[in-house]
């Protein structure tokens, strides 16, 4: 009998002392993990990879050299459609880097995608904010204004399917009469179309909107309506901790329409914002990825976000939003998996409806 | 104004020189290699600049940048191989002039050139920048539509008798810059099922195609080296002369190269050829342009230089690049925690100066180092091309492999290089199909953007009235030119 409790308790002592044992196994000594991202050097997404890049370095186990390799192309669905074709091998020396450009075609059932990220294993997301304003001719003073506004504004857009889709359904949403201008390039020259008076009504991401677009409110140039909000620990749409005075997008919603915002535009709006801007970015390790290796680099993750040297570069760089790792941000991005169907096929809808384009 | 200098003052102790002289040898370097410009420069040192002092990065990259321009010069004139996109027009007098054996010379002055244009451009960078942003915002989607037509009415001088030609060229250009996806709606041009064509052809691709392949075809066909003559004849000093001598042309040619620098979505792919074309309407004898006149090569020399000063105030002011380089540069900011935007002008304007004096003292350095450089490398002239061939051969694969690191890559040069050869063959001008292919996208995008923001008002607006006047005036004045000449009974052929 003694002989049996020994045996057992030397069991669950092994067990115990070979738990950590199987973890600590994920060592990228000498490694190189090449960290794929489907946008061109010196973009949005690369300056972000490059900022997370030597922290990772610093905390995965083993040290491994961490090399961001650009495979731009088809805005960004050449990258993720190598990833999902190309990427074998269960040991994660591979990673993949996604954006809203990366989500949206995918949520819109883009023929061309090829990648799933249902499949994939979420690693860190980063969010970030929108701030929309508007120019002061036109008598707005403030998001309240906005109740039965009806005057005709201008957008600067990059098309239709692009991220425009959160303010231009946004702005479909508050009844407002805004013609879409398309053909701008990025978010720069719908700045700069504003500030000629090109264009009447604009966003911003937030970081852009406090060093470009606040010396313009200060100058009664531009006056700020509201942010699209961020996403709370339950996944509802809260005002942005960045610009807390501005009402958040659902807030401006209640304001025109004299309810909280529910129904089927109103979800699509929502599983569009959560893609494009509440996990805007995100690190994805392939479908055969072995447990322990996801672990580690969530772990990583975690570690990295915690490290008060990168706080300073969320703070100067990355918009000062909190960043989420391992769980926090599958939770999050799970929001944006589990769009139903139907509200998918709305927004195709709505598109082709509203700017006669059809998403092949 | 204090801190102008103190700008300076910094940058002149030895740490900051370091990473001045490694940033203007690494563009020296990259702008010698034909087909890779600063946009593979930038993406060589944009990984290295992470966590460096931020006047030691300004110092690395605008050092690099700023004498890619300098540098390009070489296989342009040398080999009649574009070095980067900067300087495809030196190529229609710079090369002739080499196979004269005056490729020396060529240099001399292009080097020159490119020193008071590059000064000149960060001495009107220092001028204009508190006054940038409204003349930056003069310029709205008309305008710049206004500019990228008076850009495409450079055609007119660069075809010479040719005119048929020269539009059917240009428009061959203008189909080639139109694959891809299209800039206003989402819709894909001419990609024939192929996922290669999508994003459409680079212009690496397209430049080194037309200008560098049907050369090294040639070249080998012919069996002898660049330069017809075995000496090298005059030096770079008479270079440096031609260049003093024609010292209106450079101050006119940088002003035009910082005013395209400055105005954001033009890009910097075309000043060289708007410099070229300008030198040639102003002048009143032509008939050597394209064989070998002088001022064909300091004109878009000192343009190409300035440009950089010009298109960091975009950058700068309000967080848009001007080119292709300054759009990695861009994230180069970001990388180092720098928001671009009107507050650098009372926030960082310490940076501001940095990048000013950087600027200046690269182009010191890159023109001398260049200088230097010039007598052993002309050498290249005169040893018999297929010695030479299986090196460019190697290098011209290895820049096109660089657009999109695939083999569709591969493929487009061989077939735009056929194109290019079979026009070059049959007289062609090449110049006018780089030109449309250019210009496509602007063209397209902001007529796009007018008529759907102001349906036909746009033609009325005064900067687009300025812009049809002296688009008429230019081609008026040429036409007048040209008739001149035939009158006079003298012969103005030109390729």
């Amino acid at each position: 009998m003694k002989k049996w409790y020994c045996m057992i308790l030397a069991v669950v002592f092994a067990l115990v002392l070979l738990a950590p044992a199987a973890q600590a196994e994920v060592d990228f000594s000498g490694e190189q993990i090449n960290w794929i991202i489907p946008f061109r050097v010196g973009g949005g997404s690369d300056v972000w990879s490059r900022l997370y890049a030597p922290f990772f370095q610093k905390y995965l186990p083993g040290n491994p050299i961490v090399a961001v390799k650009n495979m731009p192309g088809g805005g960004s669905i050449t990258g993720g459609n190598h990833f999902e074709q190309r990427v074998r091998g269960d040991d994660g020396l591979t990673v993949f880097g996604s954006s809203g450009s990366t989500s949206f075609p995918y949520l819109l059932g883009n023929s061309k995608v090829r990648y799933d990220f249902a499949k994939y294993h979420i690693v860190f997301a980063s969010p970030t904010g929108g701030v929309a304003y508007i120019n002061p001719e036109l008598g707005v003073k403030s998001a309240a204004d906005l109740k039965g506004f009806t005057k005709e504004m201008n957008y600067a857009s990059q098309g239709a399917t692009s991220l425009d889709i959160v303010p231009l359904l946004g702005f479909d949403l508050l009844g407002l009469n805004v013609k879409a201008v398309f053909g701008y390039k990025g978010r720069g020259a719908g700045r700069v179309a504003f500030e000629q008076g090109e264009v009447s009504i604009d966003y911003q991401t937030t970081t852009a909107y406090i060093k470009n677009v606040r010396p313009l409110v200060e100058q009664g140039l531009a006056v700020p309506l509201m942010t699209w909000g961020v996403l709370d620990d339950d996944g509802n749409i809260v005002r942005d901790p960045i610009e807390p005075d501005l009402p958040c997008f659902p807030e401006v919603y209640e304001m025109v329409h004299g309810k909280k915002p529910s129904g089927q535009a109103w979800n699509a709006w929502k599983a569009f914002m959560i893609a494009g801007f509440g996990v805007q970015k995100a690190m994805w390790l392939p479908e055969q990825t072995k447990p322990e290796v996801v672990e580690a680099y969530r772990a990583a993750a975690k570690k990295v976000i915690a490290d008060p040297e990168f706080q300073v570069v969320v703070e100067k760089s990355l918009g000062g939003y909190q960043q989420m790792a391992g769980e926090n941000a599958r939770k999050a991005f799970d929001q944006v998996l589990s769009v139903p169907k139907e509200d998918k096929a709305w927004v195709v809808k709505w598109i082709k409806d509203e700017y006669d384009i059809e998403v092949k | 104004m204090e801190a102008f200098f103190q700008a300076l003052t910094v940058l002149l102790t030895p740490s900051h020189l370091v990473y001045l002289v490694g940033g203007v040898t690494l563009g020296l370097c990259v702008g010698i290699l034909p087909g890779l410009g600063g946009i593979v420069g930038m993406t060589i040192l944009l990984p290295v600049i992470y966590g460096m002092d931020i006047h030691n990065a300004f110092a690395l990259l605008i050092g690099m940048v700023a004498v890619i321009p300098t540098s390009d010069t070489f296989p342009s004139v040398m080999m009649g191989i574009p070095g980067s996109s900067a300087s495809q027009a030196t190529i229609m007098d710079g090369y002739p002039l080499a196979k004269k054996g005056e490729a020396a010379r060529a240099l001399g002055a292009a080097f020159t050139a490119s020193l008071i244009g590059g000064l000149f451009g960060a001495f009107v960078l220092s001028l204009i920048i508190p006054i940038a942003r409204p003349l930056v915002l003069a310029f709205g989607s008309p305008e710049l539509f206004m500019l990228a037509v008076l850009g495409m009415s450079m055609v007119g001088v660069l075809s010479g008798n040719q005119p048929i030609k020269g539009i059917i060229g240009a428009g061959i250009g203008l189909m080639l810059g139109a694959m891809g996806d299209a800039p206003a709606i989402a819709e894909y041009r001419y990609t024939f099922g192929f996922d290669y064509l999508m994003d459409g052809i680079s212009l690496v691709i397209v430049g080194l195609g037309l200008f560098a392949f049907p050369e090294i075809i040639d070249l080998l066909i012919k069996g002898r080296p660049i330069a017809e003559k075995a000496e090298l004849g005059r030096g770079w000093f008479d270079g440096l002369k031609d260049t003093l001598r024609h010292k209106w042309i450079v101050l006119r040619c940088a002003t035009i190269g910082v005013i395209i620098g400055f105005i954001p979505g033009l890009g910097g792919s075309v000043v060289d050829w708007i410099a070229y074309g300008h030198i040639i309407q102003t002048s009143k004898d032509r008939e050597r342009f394209g064989k070998g006149d002088i001022r064909g090569v300091i004109a878009p020399e000192s343009a190409n230089n300035a440009k950089e000063g010009g298109g960091l105030i975009p950058t700068f002011l309000f967080g848009i690049p001007g080119s292709g380089s300054m759009a990695v540069f861009l994230g180069g900011l970001l990388i180092l925690g720098i928001q671009p935007g009107p507050s650098m002008l009372t926030e960082n304007v310490d940076l501001i100066y940095t990048a000013i004096w950087s600027l200046a003292l690269a182009n010191i350095f890159g023109a001398g180092l260049a200088l230097m450089l010039a007598k052993p490398i002309t050498k290249l002239t005169i040893v018999p091309f297929r010695y030479l061939a299986p090196f460019m051969i190697l290098i011209i694969t290895f820049a096109a492999y660089q657009a999109s690191y695939s083999w569709g890559d591969l493929i487009a040069l061989l077939l735009v290089g056929i194109l290019g050869w079979l026009m070059k063959q049959f007289g062609w001008p090449r110049p006018a199909a780089l030109i449309g292919f250019v210009l496509a996208g602007n063209l397209e995008q902001y007529l796009f953007i007018s008529v759907q923001r102001y349906g036909f008002d746009w033609l009325t607006r005064p900067g687009v009235i300025i812009m049809t006047v002296i688009i008429a005036a230019s081609l008026g004045a040429s036409i007048v030119y040209q008739n001149k000449l035939k009158a006079a009974g003298r012969t103005a052929a030109k390729k």
